[in-house]
């Protein structure tokens, strides 16, 4: 009789610790989301059910281009920076210089530079009449970088933010291959590039997968970077969104949400994996 | 040329060693990527006379701080910046730590489920979240309201402070816990004097996360936020497009300094562990 009120007790503290963050979730994530996905699938002026905001995201000529060219701009980003990051993250985790040291704990710290302002700090470099040209006009040449408003200047400004998280996740993955694994290969006259493509690459594949399948994602619907520096046709798919959304174009909106959600669909099922995965979560829990 | 070569490449990978030259490069290619953008910032906001193609400003001088601070809509905006930062860090802490410890220290059914739909909302990319919460704005008249902007920048802070305080809350030993109980002291007693304590670090760690991640939430508020509430990241797309572009480094001196002052008071317990959590969570 005790125990059940107990546990009565128990279940009431429980549920009421739990409802405010929960309700407050519930409406703002779980319920919308809900409603995009049927918004998108309903005619705005007869209510009646439709998939036209489909077809005409994925037929009309204008739509299509946005989509086909932020596909294009987010592979491009992706290979740029795990290219650059693994070479980085390789020389960070097999040197063990001050320099090696130094980089390893100042690339992190451009986190917490807002994105608005690296942008902004990014332009008045390589504008035309920027700090790149003005040194270049000093020896007398009139170089123009050329990198705003077009795509070159996106895909180098989502490179240089996706370097520092790719190269954390790479690192970390590096972290678990032994040196003496590396250097015992060597000794049996293992080449660099035999080490590389035989041990450390497949070792680190997992990781490498998911640092590109984020850096994917967070390219998919990027919005502050083209919205600056990109050009105007066509859009990519954030900018495309923001606009459909100022027009109160919503059923247009949820349908370009929707698609953008799916493009995403991998990585957020990667996302909500290694979260939830209860090992984490048990070693300390009593009972 | 001949009193110039010790700068030449040759020369330094002579002197240096071939390894360590290629370091070198590799350092300052790095630092001119991610540092100098900021450095020719600071340059910016601090110059006088400067005209092209000057390489450096001819003269120094503050006019262009006494230009921003001027700007009312500018200052309006820091109040604005300021006001979502501190309102829904505190109201994530109030709805949140609850949360956080029961996910801690229980388990009961459906466990999984609800630590599910907390991570939802940042499985997916934010501009469609911002969307999906934007066409319920319209319906229920929440669009360029105070509230609105609040849950949308709570939509940022709420994970964090659930992830990261229940970190903390599982590190505390639960012994410890039970043996305040069994001197006498109450839930709550016990929760302030033995668990808060030495929780702590973790939830301070949270709570500027989710302070920082407010200051820089522009997206969001963008969409739902017009036209009352420009926050200065709001403000910083028309400053970055209309304004000249010294005033525009002022504003962006402005917008780190915050983060910055963060993060030095609180360098005690930001490891490159807790930042990578971070990043991992944001």
């Amino acid at each position: 009789m005790g125990q059940a009120k107990e546990t009565w007790k128990k279940t009431l503290l429980i549920v009421a610790m739990l409802a405010p963050a929960l309700l407050i979730t519930i409406g703002i994530v779980i319920y919308p989301i809900i409603n995009t996905v049927i918004n998108s699938f309903v005619d705005a002026e007869t209510g009646a059910p439709t998939l036209r905001y489909y077809t005409y995201l994925f037929t009309d000529e204008l739509a299509r281009d946005h989509i086909v060219y932020t596909l294009w701009i987010a592979v491009l980003t992706v290979a740029i920076s795990m290219i650059l990051a693994y070479l980085l993250a390789l020389y960070l985790r097999f040197s063990d210089t001050k320099i090696s040291k130094t980089i390893g704990t100042l690339y992190l710290l451009p986190r917490f530079i807002p994105n608005l302002v690296t942008i902004y700090a990014v332009m008045t470099i390589v504008r035309d009449s920027g700090l790149i040209n003005r040194i270049f006009m000093a020896f007398g040449v009139n170089f123009k970088p050329g990198l705003l408003f077009n795509s070159k200047g996106v895909i180098m400004m989502n490179v240089i933010f996706n370097i520092p998280f790719a190269t954390m996740i790479i690192v970390a993955a590096l972290s678990g291959i032994s040196e003496s694994i590396v250097e015992s290969a060597r000794d049996v006259g293992a080449s660099r590039f035999r080490v590389f493509f035989q041990m450390i690459l497949p070792l680190s594949f997992k990781d490498v997968m998911i640092a590109m399948v984020f850096i994917f994602m967070s390219n998919i619907s990027s919005f502050t970077t083209p919205y600056l520096i990109g050009r105007n046709h066509p859009l990519l798919l954030g900018v495309y969104l923001r606009k459909t959304f100022a027009n109160r174009e919503y059923n247009l909106a949820a349908a370009i949400s929707v698609v953008i959600f799916l493009f995403s669909a991998v990585s957020a099922f990667v996302y909500l994996y290694t979260n939830l995965k209860e090992k984490d979560w048990e070693s300390r829990a009593p009972q | 040329m001949s009193s110039l070569s010790f700068l030449g490449p040759r020369h330094m990978a002579r002197t240096l060693g071939r390894r360590k030259f290629w370091e070198v490069v590799l350092l300052v290619g790095f630092l001119l990527v991610f540092y100098g953008p900021l450095l020719y910032t600071l340059v910016l906001a601090f110059a006088g006379q400067y005209t092209y193609p000057d390489i450096l400003p001819k003269t120094w001088s503050l006019q262009w701080w006494k230009y921003v601070l001027k700007q009312p809509a500018l200052i309006k905006s820091m109040v604005y910046s300021f006001e979502f930062a501190i309102c829904s860090v505190l109201l994530s802490l109030a709805v949140c730590l609850p949360a956080a410890y029961v996910l801690a220290r229980y388990k009961f059914t459906g466990r999984r489920l609800i630590m599910f739909t907390f991570l939802i909302g940042n499985a997916f990319p934010k501009i469609g979240m911002y969307t999906s919460m934007g066409i319920i704005y319209y319906k229920v008249g929440l669009m360029g309201t105070f509230l609105g902007v609040l849950l949308v920048h709570m939509l940022g802070s709420m994970m964090q402070m659930i992830w990261l305080p229940a970190g903390a809350f599982r590190s505390v030993p639960v012994q410890q816990e039970e043996a305040a109980r069994d001197a006498g002291a109450g839930p709550l007693r016990t929760f302030f004097y033995v668990t808060l304590p030495m929780a702590w670090p973790g939830i301070a760690v949270a709570c500027m996360f989710a302070f920082i991640g407010s200051l820089g939430e522009s997206v969001g508020t963008l969409m739902v936020g017009l036209p009352t509430y420009r926050t200065m990241m709001v403000e910083m797309y028309g400053v970055i497009l209309d304004y000249p572009a010294t005033a525009g480094a002022v504003f962006s001196i402005l917008l780190i300094m915050p983060n910055l002052l963060l993060i030095l008071v609180m360098r005690k317990y930001i490891g490159a562990d807790t930042i990578s959590k971070g990043y991992k969570m944001g």
